[in-house]
């Protein structure tokens, strides 16, 4: 056995930078593969994401069947907002909950430690995680876009550019979506019960980001109190910008306040984490 | 579980045997064990002030967003499926009022998936008492509260609104409607929470259909294909929950797209309902073997 190792070459030590890249990948691909390897679950998320979009589209078409424009909005462009409104929100729609993996599951049990001992920041860990959702996510939601296409459901892009501006503006969103689920999941260290404000945020994100319905149907108070808050960036702008509500013109003074709203929670978050390390508290000892 | 929520723990239970002719039984006594649990468990929740007033706030504003989502559609889109709107606010406030009553008394089952993962369940197979009971008491649900509040609020200003006369005939029918739908809620909830026995990952199935159940079941389904609305009948039976008793009272019966005995059936068939998926609870508990098998 020692005469073979000796004699073989030996292999060339993998550079630093190599393997980072392969920890990176393992660590993004850990939500993947648990979903991969649980057929029952990817089922139902299929049949879910089908069922959700059909009753969006009945839905939408219905309310339009007496009316041809509402909120400068007509039929197509309803119907096309709520469907891809029902794929975008899959993104992060994977259930970490079952298998005790939510920052705020860690706290409860203790396990946030471990975050702690590893060889790498656990900011850099979380990032990585929630890459490797957000691209499997992706993975779905281009399928549901594709399929949605084929049957005519949604309409493509009016143009190129817009196709452009709205990839731009959908990748800005989820890095403002990035950093407000991480804001929720750093209050968790300092409340050591938070499920209620967990809570409050989801429905907050949901209803002030356009998934339950474009926010061109609400109020004028309503449109403005969410000019101020960072959820419409998420969601509301990029989809507008598809369906055209929003034009290639006033496009991008809305990226550049979603720019801004990355801006602004990068730097809060960035501090959180440095006074989160400081008072990790493990329930239970 | 907090051992104190124990009924074993109880000062009577812990008497000797030889003291007393045996543990007290019977309704009453039952009833007195899960009010004490109950205020041990209200004053668990007040131990965090902040989150119990989050707790309020939590279900206020989830029933506030399906006002606002439902004014929104009224306001854009009026003549909702052939309702008016005073009628369509009806069946949000009556779908509003019995989902908070729902969180209040048998909501505790949406979190089966969880109980089962941290062997909650186990230690409630040796205890004195039902185990539904129990995992009913496993907690005070605070956000009922804010649930409840506004509820009460859009049923009281659906009723304000409606022009029907409330004779107490009809009066009757929607305090049974209500408790109706509560009970086909709990139904739909308590079958879920009897596959959780055995496949912890329920969690996914129950948030979507709470999702449902906001979206669609406020609303007349009417506004659907017969297809999808059949399917919310026969399949995920929403409409038994408001949209069938809040049609029979403001005169829709006949164009639901059911018998309209079917529909005025409603809050029996709630009971039925509840009553079957309690069965299924029960064969489903004798076969559970623990989280780890």
């Amino acid at each position: 056995m020692t005469a073979r190792t000796t004699q073989a070459p030996a292999p060339a030590a993998p550079t630093a930078f190599a393997t980072a890249v392969s920890r990176a990948r393992r660590i993004a691909w850990i939500t993947p593969r648990g979903e991969l390897l649980a057929p029952p679950r990817m089922t139902a998320t299929a049949v879910r994401l089908l069922v959700q979009v059909c009753l969006v589209v009945y839905l939408w078409r219905g309310l339009y069947a007496n009316t041809d424009s509402s909120a400068g909005l007509d039929e197509t462009q309803a119907v096309g907002y709520a469907v891809l409104a029902v794929l975008a929100n899959r993104i992060r729609g994977l259930d970490r909950r079952a298998g005790r993996d939510t920052v705020i599951q860690h706290l409860h049990f203790g396990t946030i430690v471990y975050w702690y001992l590893r060889p790498m920041r656990p900011q850099r860990y979380y990032a990585l995680r929630a890459l490797g959702d957000q691209l499997y996510g992706f993975g779905w939601v281009l399928a549901g876009y594709v399929l949605s296409l084929a049957v005519g459901v949604v309409a493509p892009p009016a143009s190129l550019s817009v196709a452009g501006v709205f990839t731009v503006s959908m990748l800005l969103g989820q890095l403002v979506l990035y950093y407000v689920m991480m804001l929720v999941d750093l209050l968790c260290f300092w409340t050591l019960r938070n499920e209620a404000a967990l809570l409050i945020l989801v429905f907050a994100q949901n209803l002030l980001s356009g998934v339950y319905a474009p926010l061109w149907y609400f109020p004028d108070w309503f449109i403005t109190l969410s000019m101020f808050l960072p959820f419409q960036a998420t969601l509301g702008v990029p989809l507008s910008i598809y369906v055209g509500r929003i034009g290639v013109d006033d496009a991008f003074g809305q990226m550049a306040i979603q720019a801004v709203w990355i801006v602004l929670l990068a730097l809060l978050t960035r501090r959180l984490w440095d006074r989160a390390g400081r008072r990790v508290v493990a329930q239970g000892g | 579980m907090n051992p104190t929520t124990s009924p074993s723990a109880s000062p009577a239970a812990a008497e000797s045997p030889t003291s007393r002719p045996g543990p007290p039984h019977g309704a009453a006594h039952a009833w007195r064990v899960v009010w004490r649990i109950t205020k041990l468990n209200f004053k668990a929740r007040l131990e965090y002030r902040g989150e119990f007033l989050m707790g309020i706030a939590v279900g206020a504003i989830w029933q506030v967003s399906i006002v606002v989502f439902a004014s929104v559609l009224l306001t854009r889109f009026p003549g909702l499926g052939g309702w008016s709107s005073s009628d369509v606010l009806l069946i949000a406030s009556m779908r509003m009022l019995a989902h908070g009553l729902y969180v209040l008394f048998l909501g505790r089952v949406q979190y089966m998936n969880l109980l089962v993962q941290e062997g909650v369940v186990d230690p409630c197979l040796i205890r004195p008492m039902p185990v539904y009971r129990q995992i009913q008491l496993a907690f005070f649900p605070v956000n009922a509260i804010g649930d409840l509040v506004v509820a009460v609020g859009l049923f009281v200003a659906a009723l304000q609104r409606s022009s029907h006369d409330w004779t107490a005939g009809r009066i009757t029918y929607v305090v049974a409607g209500v408790l109706g739908g509560m009970l086909v809620e709990a139904a739909l909830f308590t079958a879920l929470a009897a596959a959780a026995f055995h496949f912890p990952a329920t969690s996914y199935w129950s948030q979507w259909l709470e999702e449902l159940m906001g979206t669609f079941g406020s609303y007349p389904l009417s506004i659907l294909p017969k297809a999808a609305s059949a399917a919310f009948t026969f399949i995920v039976p929403l409409a038994f929950i408001a949209y069938f008793p809040a049609g029979v009272l403001t005169g829709h019966g006949g164009a639901m797209g059911v018998p309209e005995a079917l529909a005025v059936a409603s809050p029996f068939i709630g009971l039925m309902a509840f009553v079957l998926s309690r069965l299924l609870w029960s064969w489903s508990l004798r076969r559970y073997t623990g989280v780890n098998g």
